[in-house]
């Protein structure tokens, strides 16, 4: 390897370590480097929250977008914690309405690509759910307490 | 201070084969290919400014909010240069394509409210091939132009970019059992944390649904759950060791990527691009060698029994 390349590919490999390690020890991501904080927290609460969307049909019927391709790019990981993130924002509310409402737009528009088989829709709800972990996890269909936060109709 | 750079040096640069750089080139692009070929991009242009909370690479670079005829250019450039890349036809201009897109469309969905770390491991692999001579074995360039060498001399540009990857990998698992450590402790291994979570994980709460339900089981039985969270973080923060001891990779690399494997099963979350980068672990110059010895010891077997002439006969030939 050439001295001016083995120059500038040490650059690159410092590069790597130094960024990886600034994010290990100050505790912060700055994607593609990260401190890699996924499932770092204990968690002990036998209860927890999670938004979810519900779709409603003509005849009143809500069934819950619980996979991914009903809400795609979006998956059932990212679309609550960014719902989430827009909610607790600045004017939360009516952002949070938009965002719900692009959401029955790209179901809709998945539907007519036949990227899914989910019936026609004429709203979509917001819900923000809490369960009690089961140990079995029995409970996944019937959450504890369940809280509206909006819905969007058809326009 | 030189014994340290010496030992600087012989990581990064002891020669190596161009035939495991190719070979892991030709199977990283050829995996990664097979997986993104469908994935569509572009929805990510249909979305207002409202879903848009710029990570803070795309927030310095001040990229804007992408629109969907841009995505599909990109997607569609992109996806020829995966293509091109695992070829290895155009290879050097291929990559170099496939590196600096893949950091633009990949890093993309992060700015949507959730930064993920499936393919971070991708982005550095993609940067590291994208510097290196990957294309002079097992390449299209190679076989259609007379003029360069089957097989190069050996050299350090084939084994830095391999390195590159170890390191990166490692690094991630260090930080991801660093991290566990920091926010939690040994109560992360010793509480009933981890049994929880791999039934909180049942509710439909992840990128990927988990493949089974058999972290209900786990769940069950403290101890099996305690050994679980054990193994795991033991994993992640000892393996950097694989970098430096042959006898600690054997443990550690397979260990990895059963973690990796028992996270896709147990939880869901989607590691399958992150897995496809353990390619770079396998000595593939050893496993041709083998694979050519093993033929050949066949084909004299086969001469011993006098298969001869079954052999060398074309179906045109009287038996």
């Amino acid at each position: 390897v050439a001295p001016a390349r083995r120059v500038f590919l040490n650059a690159v490999f410092l590069a790597l370590i130094l960024g990886s390690a600034y994010d290990i020890v100050t505790d912060r991501e700055h994607w593609p480097f990260s401190q890699y904080p996924m499932f770092s927290v204990a968690w002990h609460s036998p209860t927890f929250t999670w938004l979810r969307l519900f779709g409603v049909t003509a005849d009143g019927r809500e069934f819950p977008l619980v996979s991914n391709q009903y809400i795609a790019p979006f998956d059932d990981s990212r679309l609550p914690k960014a719902l989430k993130r827009i909610m607790d924002g600045p004017d939360g509310p009516a952002r949070v309405r938009t965002a719900v409402g692009e959401c029955l737009a790209r179901y809709d528009a998945l539907r007519a690509d036949r990227m899914h088989d989910g019936p026609p829709i004429v709203a979509m709800r917001l819900y923000e759910l809490e369960w009690t972990i089961d140990p079995s996890a029995a409970n996944i269909d019937i959450p504890d307490r369940r809280r509206l936060i909006t819905e969007v109709d058809q326009p | 201070m030189t014994a340290a750079r010496r030992e600087w040096n012989r990581f990064w640069f002891a020669p190596g084969a161009a035939a495991t750089l190719g070979m892991c080139r030709l199977l990283f692009f050829g995996m990664l290919c097979v997986w993104m070929l469908p994935h569509d991009f572009s929805a990510w242009g249909s979305y207002s400014p409202v879903f848009w909370m710029p990570i803070r690479l795309f927030d310095v670079a001040r990229v804007p909010p992408p629109s969907t005829d841009s995505l599909i250019l990109m997607q569609t450039v992109w996806k020829t240069a995966l293509v091109l890349s695992a070829l290895g036809l155009f290879t050097q201009p291929a990559m170099l394509i496939a590196a600096a897109l893949g950091l633009y469309l990949l890093g993309l969905p992060h700015n949507f409210g959730q930064t993920q770390h499936f393919d971070t491991l991708v982005v550095f692999a993609l940067a590291a091939l994208a510097l290196s001579r990957a294309g002079d074995a097992w390449s299209l360039d190679v076989l259609l132009n007379p003029g360069r060498p089957r097989e190069p001399e050996q050299s350090g540009e084939y084994t830095w970019p391999i390195r590159f990857v170890w390191v990166a990998m490692a690094l991630i698992f260090f930080a991801a059992g660093i991290s566990k450590l920091r926010h939690s402790g040994l109560d992360w291994i010793f509480s009933d944390s981890f049994a929880l979570m791999l039934v909180r994980q049942q509710y439909h709460i992840s990128d990927g649904e988990p493949l089974t339900s058999w972290g209900i089981a786990i769940a069950a039985h403290p101890w099996l759950s305690h050994a679980m969270a054990a193994s795991a973080v033991s994993v992640e923060t000892l393996f950097p060791l694989a970098l430096f001891s042959r006898r600690a990779r054997r443990v550690v690399v397979p260990a990895g990527l059963m973690f990796l494997v028992g996270i896709r099963v147990l939880m869901g979350p989607t590691f399958e691009q992150f897995m496809m980068c353990y390619v770079f672990w396998v000595p593939w110059e050893r496993v041709t060698a083998i694979v050519r010895d093993h033929a050949h010891v066949d084909l004299r077997r086969r001469l011993a029994r006098g298969d001869a002439d079954r052999l060398f006969t074309t179906a045109d030939e009287p038996h």
